[in-house]
This record gives C-alpha cells, structure tokens and sequence, in this order.
C-alpha cells in the first residue's frame, strides 16, 4: 500500500497543505456537511417552510408502509438485475468480438454514438420510439408481429423494462471500452500457449480470459451497480416514475417525496435509504480502484 | 476465417441495431410539423425539414437561452475541478503530505453518496444565503462534485512519474509552487485534458442538479429546458421540434467526443471510469 519515500515525509508540509487543504476544505463543506444535514433531516418533520421538528423514526416507519417505496426499491432492483444482465454482458460480448479485428475501433462507433447523448435526450428519443403508436408500435405492425398494441410505458413492471433497455442502448459503449481496454492489458503468452494447447472459442474465453479479465470486470460490475441504484434521468425524462408512480426508482422517490410533496423529512429517509445501499455497493470497486497507481505500476493484476 | 467472417457480421448487424434510433432521431427530426402525421415515422425527412425545425427550436422554444449558461458551467466548473484535483494530487504523491492516504481518501469517498443525499441541504441552505439560482452557486456546486474523480485520476497519473523528477527540481532550486505549474502540470496535459472532457460532459448533461437549483432563464442549463419541452404537450411544440432540440443539445457533447476519441482509451485506463 505504501510508497517507499526517497525523499523526508516532512520536509514539504506546510506547503503540501496549500495544495490540498483548498479541495479538502471544498468537498467536506459542499459534500459532507449536507450528507450529515440530510441525516438529521429524515428524523424530522419538515415541510421546507419554518424549521424542522424532531419526529424520532416516523419517516422511516412511514416509508416501510408506504406501498409507492415498496415498488420504488422492487424497481431500482429490477434497475440494477438489468443494468448487470444487458450494459455490461453485452458490453463484453462487443469487447470480446471485437478484440483483434481489423476495424475494430469503428466497429464500435455505433455503441459509443448515443453515449454523446444526455439521459433526458436518450429519454426523449426512446418516448418517441415507445409511445402508443410510435415507431415500434408501427415497426411491429409493418412486419405483422404481435405486440403492435402494448403500450410499452403504461405498463408495469413494462416500463421499467424498455427503460432498461433504453438506459442499455446509451451504456453498452463505454462498458465495451473498458473491457477493451482489460483485453488489452492480458499478456499474450498464456492465451497463445492456450491456443497451442488446442483451446478455442468458449473453453478459451471461460477459462483464459475471464479469469484474466476480472479487475475490468470488477470496476464495470460495481459501476453498473451503483449508477443503476442512481438512475433519475432517462425515467424523469419518459415517464417522470408514472402512471401513479409505478415506474418510480428510489431516485426519482426522493425527487417526488422532497420537491413535489415538500415531505422533506420523508425524502431525506429516502435519500439515505438509497446512499446506504449505495455505499455498500460502491466497496465492491472503489477499492479495486484505489489500489490502481497506489504502489507503483504493476498493480492490474495483482489479484486476477 | 469463418468465426472471423462471423464475428464482422455479428458486431456489424448489432451496430446497424444500434444506429436504428439515431436514424429515427434524425428522420423524424427532419420532417416538418405538416408533413408529421405519426403515421410514417420510418420515413426519411429532409434537409430543409431539419433546418426548418431548428430555426424552430431556436425561434419558438426555451431550450437556445440555455445554451450560453449551460456552455459557462461546462467549461467553468471542470476547470476549477481540475486545477483544485491536481493540487490535491500534487499535495498526497508528490509532496507526500502527512496521512495524505487518510486526506486522499475522504476526498475520494465524497463521491460514492448519490447527488440525492445532498439536494435538500443544497436548496435550503443556498435559498438563506442568496446563491440559489445564481451562476456562482451552480459553478461552485458543478466544481466540488467533479473534483473527487479528478482527484482521483491526476492521483494515478501522478503515481506513475518518477520521484527524481521531483528531486532534480528541487535540487535546481525551484520552490514547490513552481514545481507544480512548470514540470507537473505541463508533464499530465493529457491527464488534465480526459479529465477536463469527461467532467464538461457530465456537466453538460446534467438534469438533476440543474432542475432543482435553477429557475430562470439566465441560471437554467439546457437539460431541464428540453426536458420541459415534453410537459407542455397541446400547447407545446411538435414531436418534430422536439426531437430536434434533443439533436441540437447532444451536438457539442457529440463533436467534443469525435474530436478527442484519441483521447479516451488513454483516460478509461487511467481512470477506469
């Protein structure tokens, strides 16, 4: 974990501070602080108007009963099942096919076009494909296959569903990228004495390059699995969690409890809900991260 | 050769998939709000269509007034993250301040809370001292939220130089504050550059900051405005305006993308974003 010091751990400090001591400063005031706030604010009763009074765990035994949160976190799950499932097994399955080809790098141009788009245009663009009679509807129609009369978005859990693909379509590219960029970093020697050996195809992606590939996969598994616990955008954008707050995530929960309902203290549980499952799923990379570039250089495959 | 054969036409089939909603995108956003009947919407539009809808989308809708703030805050904002990230950086690698792991560290982890856990402090306590709804408020709050990440990837490019650089400037009599703004910084343009790239994205893109902290013309950024766009229906303008004003938000984050491609792998494997 550490670095061996060439040069005195002291000798630098009061001048180490300048540089440090103004983004320290920064992010406790503007990011710590309003956590801590928040945390107080889900034992309270608030309403945005006066100040807020204390009310123990009412919030959170109102958010236990309240069947709207039920759904919320039954769908954010579903978010993050699926997030696993399409963006990142796809995501590989592009890298892996890829990988060696002539042309590889425009051969991915079009996973990585819609990643230039913002979730509220992604969101724009899939309600225009999604809505009754939209362009899939009349696609299905054209080529006489059933489904031409669902309505992809009034339904669920449907429209949790074609969210999922639609958050898919716009994050497949840059998972690609990244198990790109592992496949680049596997030594050569053990796949080519594989191949020598005979192995090919799935025996050697199952038992040479899987294994080989994990940092990647670790980063990209835990990166799914905490932006899919976040997603807002794309379903504020397409169906702002409804009809009647079906298609809601934990997200958009919060958005609607806080600033459409003004139950702050409500909200606030929400938000906390959401952060402690997130933080737990964030252990998962963030020390695969922070062990990147932490002793010098050879850390990628360390523990493959 | 055949599983070559097969490996083009699987990735080239999925791609022709991939690109059906940009090409939906662009007919539908090049049919004028006449020739739109939502009947027809595989069919092709037209060049004139395309520049009849965009003078639309700036003559009719709100979304062109975002579009001078919103280009503010993304050239603003990653900035100050990254000249505040490298100096954080500089301080924990270089300088090897005290418990710097421990500093490091915190700093890192104030990105693992979701933007949720802050929103409501944010609102209040910047609706008491007069920066919601200004400029500075959402530069600061843009700054402080992408200054972790680019703490985090200037840490690992930092890492990965030599300590005799240091030593040999200091030896040359150089004082740290000409360290960092000659040799340093000089030497991680690259670094600097992903990280500016990636930060102005997000910034651009952002809706949910943005939706709750603004609300005038002069402070609100494109997302929530071509958001709005969608709640207006009846009285709002036309699929095909819609459309178009999506087409005409996602062009700068498109063109920063094809232009700094080379870019990108170098900062994925820095970064592993």
């Amino acid at each position: 974990m550490t670095t061996t010091t060439s040069h005195k751990a002291t000798s630098y400090q009061r001048s180490a501070w300048a540089f440090l001591g103004p983004g320290a400063a920064v992010v406790v005031l503007v990011l710590y602080l309003p956590v801590l706030y928040t945390v107080y604010l889900s034992f309270t009763t608030y309403s945005g108007l006066g100040s807020p009074v204390f009310a123990g765990v009412a919030n959170y035994v109102a958010l236990v009963q309240d069947p709207v949160f039920v759904t919320s976190l039954v769908n954010t799950l579903i978010w993050v099942a699926g997030s696993l499932l399409i963006p990142v097994g796809i995501g590989l399955v592009v890298a892996y096919l890829s990988f060696g080809l002539k042309g590889a790098a425009w051969l991915r141009v079009p996973f990585l076009i819609p990643y230039a788009l913002s979730g509220v245009a992604v969101g724009i663009v899939f309600g225009f494909v999604l809505q009754n009679g939209g362009a899939l509807s009349q696609a299905l129609a054209f080529l006489h296959l059933p489904g031409s009369e669902t309505r992809w978005l009034q339904e669920a859990p449907l429209n949790t569903v074609v969210m999922i693909l639609a958050a898919s379509w716009q994050g497949i590219g840059v998972n690609a990228l990244l198990f790109t960029v592992g496949l680049q970093s596997i030594p050569k020697e053990p796949l080519e004495a594989a191949r020598v050996d005979g192995a090919s195809g799935w025996r050697l992606f199952r038992f040479m390059v899987w294994p080989l590939l994990r940092p990647s996969t670790t980063i990209v598994v835990g990166l799914s699995i905490v932006n899919s616990l976040k997603t807002f955008d794309i379903v504020q954008a397409m169906t702002q969690g409804g009809p009647n707050r079906v298609s809601e995530t934990l997200g958009v929960s919060m958005y609607r409890d806080t600033f459409s309902n003004s139950d702050y203290g409500l909200g606030s549980a929400v938000a906390i809900f959401l952060s402690i499952i997130t933080v737990a799923a964030s252990v998962i990379y963030v020390r695969r991260q922070l062990a990147i570039g932490d002793s010098s250089g050879d850390t990628a495959s360390k523990d493959a | 050769m055949v599983s070559k054969v097969l490996r083009y036409g699987i990735l080239g089939i999925m791609g022709l998939i991939w690109l059906l909603p940009i090409y939906l995108l662009l007919a539908n956003a090049g049919k004028s709000t006449a020739d739109y009947s939502g009947d027809a919407l595989w069919t092709p539009g037209s060049v004139t269509g395309l520049v009849d809808n965009v003078v639309a989308v700036f003559q009719t809708t709100d979304v062109p007034s975002g579009l001078g703030i919103t280009f503010v805050y993304a050239i603003v904002a990653p900035i100050i993250a990254v000249a505040l990230g490298a100096g954080i950086a500089f301080a924990v690698i270089v300088l090897k301040v005290k418990h710097g792991f421990f500093w490091f560290f915190v700093i890192f982890c104030g990105t693992v809370f979701p933007l949720q856990m802050m929103l409501i402090p944010w609102f209040s306590v910047y609706a008491k001292i007069g920066l919601f709804d200004t400029v500075p408020g959402m530069i600061i709050i843009y700054s402080v939220v992408a200054l972790p990440f680019s703490a985090f990837v200037m840490r690992n490019f930092f890492a990965g130089i030599a300590p005799s650089v240091f030593e040999a400037a200091v030896v040359d009599g150089a004082g740290t504050w000409r360290i960092f703004t000659r040799i340093f910084l000089p030497m991680s343009t690259s670094a600097l550059v992903v990280v500016f790239i990636l930060q102005a994205t997000w910034v651009w893109n952002d809706f949910l900051i943005s939706l709750i902290l603004t609300q005038s013309p002069s402070t609100r950024p494109v997302m929530p405005l071509l958001n709005a766009l969608q709640s207006v229906e009846g009285g709002g303008p036309g699929y095909t305006v819609i459309l178009t004003a999506a087409l005409v938000v996602s062009i700068p984050t498109a063109l920063l993308f094809g232009f700094t491609q080379r870019f990108f792998q170098r900062g994925l494997s820095l970064g592993q974003y």
